[in-house]
């Protein structure tokens, strides 16, 4: 089954627009890796590069994150629902996680802190509704998920 | 320049040395046959072909055709079945009107036909900084622009980090982070806030 690889992080994820948008999103842009769209599987990660590292902080919440550029693939788990994604790729350098320490998230009794992800709205979509703005996440490798299939 | 600018274009800037481009093109197959293999895995960069997105420019009865950011039109059926999201969930159809923009799930037919089951309508999600608070209304700085923000009785909800409600405005200072999930209004920098994460 998908998914049985080690865990990279587990935390909190929100959603972001990216690429040709409208309102407020048209700003967007397509990302620190240039290619991001709302449309697809993508994502911010805090530790793109050490540049990104130095503004996300996720040290400074505790949290300590691997280090993946653009394009590495993340299978994206919500523990909340079950529902799952393979492959979200690496688009852009975020979320903010040191400006949001200490945010928390539960399930019943499984609870989740700090943002490690920021999905885009297609991404998120298939794991919780937009509205609901944070959920909790369980990232893996999509490589290590492959294997573990 | 805004803190909250300056920090998302830093953000932005901070990666770039490490991007790696790959043309669309080289995915291979399309991208309804990948997603039916298995629900919920795609190549990557293969746009979700369950997940639709644009610009509102016609209603029909209960089609919608909207126009995507990349300027391709397409028809979205909002039936009886569909959920459809305009600061709450569980809105009719009518009040959808030309220029919302919106996102939609649901299931695209062999005749290009996008059937909804979810559609959020004029939804934004943005990390702010909160500069300015009124009885009613809060304004917000994103990415270097202003925006309003407006406490909508009865639904608006303010919470904490720990997703607790937080009584009156009173998590609201200037000066603080925050992330609002509401519905813009078109042609303005106004919005109608559902939720304001503290």
């Amino acid at each position: 089954m998908a998914g049985n690889g080690p865990v990279v992080a587990r935390g909190l994820s929100t959603w972001f627009c990216c690429g040709p948008s409208y309102g407020p999103c048209s700003t967007a842009g397509g990302g620190a890796c240039g290619d991001c769209r709302s449309s697809r599987w993508q994502c911010a990660w805090p530790n793109a590069s050490q540049a990104c590292f130095d503004i996300t902080r996720p040290d400074r919440c505790g949290v300590s994150l691997p280090r993946y550029g653009c394009d590495h693939g993340f299978h994206v788990a919500n523990p909340c629902t079950g529902k799952s994604l393979e492959t979200v790729t690496i688009a852009d350098c975020g979320p903010d996680t040191d400006r949001f320490c200490r945010e928390r998230r539960c399930c019943g009794d499984d609870c989740s802190s700090h943002r490690i992800l920021d999905l885009t709205p297609a991404a998120f979509s298939r794991l919780a509704d937009l509205a609901a703005g944070v959920i909790q996440v369980v990232v893996r490798n999509a490589s290590d998920a492959r294997e573990a299939t | 320049m805004s803190d909250v600018l300056r920090r998302r274009r830093f953000l932005s800037n901070a990666v770039l040395g490490s991007a790696t481009v790959i043309g669309a093109d080289a995915l291979g197959g399309s991208p309804a046959q990948a997603i039916a293999h298995a629900g919920h895995r795609l190549p990557p960069k293969t746009p979700d072909p369950n997940f639709a997105e644009g610009k509102v420019i016609g209603i029909h009865g209960s089609r919608l055709t909207v126009t995507s950011p990349e300027l391709l039109l397409q028809r979205i059926e909002v039936g009886e079945e569909t959920d459809v999201w305009k600061l709450r969930h569980g809105v009719s159809l009518d009040q959808v009107k030309v220029g919302d923009v919106l996102y939609a799930r649901g299931t695209a037919g062999p005749d290009g036909l996008f059937v909804a089951d979810l559609v959020w309508v004029n939804i934004v999600n943005l990390h702010v900084l909160v500069v300015g608070s009124e009885p009613n209304r809060v304004h917000l700085d994103h990415g270097g622009g202003r925006l309003v923000g407006h406490i909508v009785p009865g639904t608006t909800a303010v919470v904490d980090r720990l997703a607790r409600p937080v009584r009156e405005m009173s998590g609201l200072s200037v000066g603080r982070h925050a992330q609002v999930v509401g519905a813009w209004r078109p042609g303005t920098n106004e919005i109608d806030i559902a939720t304001i994460l503290t």
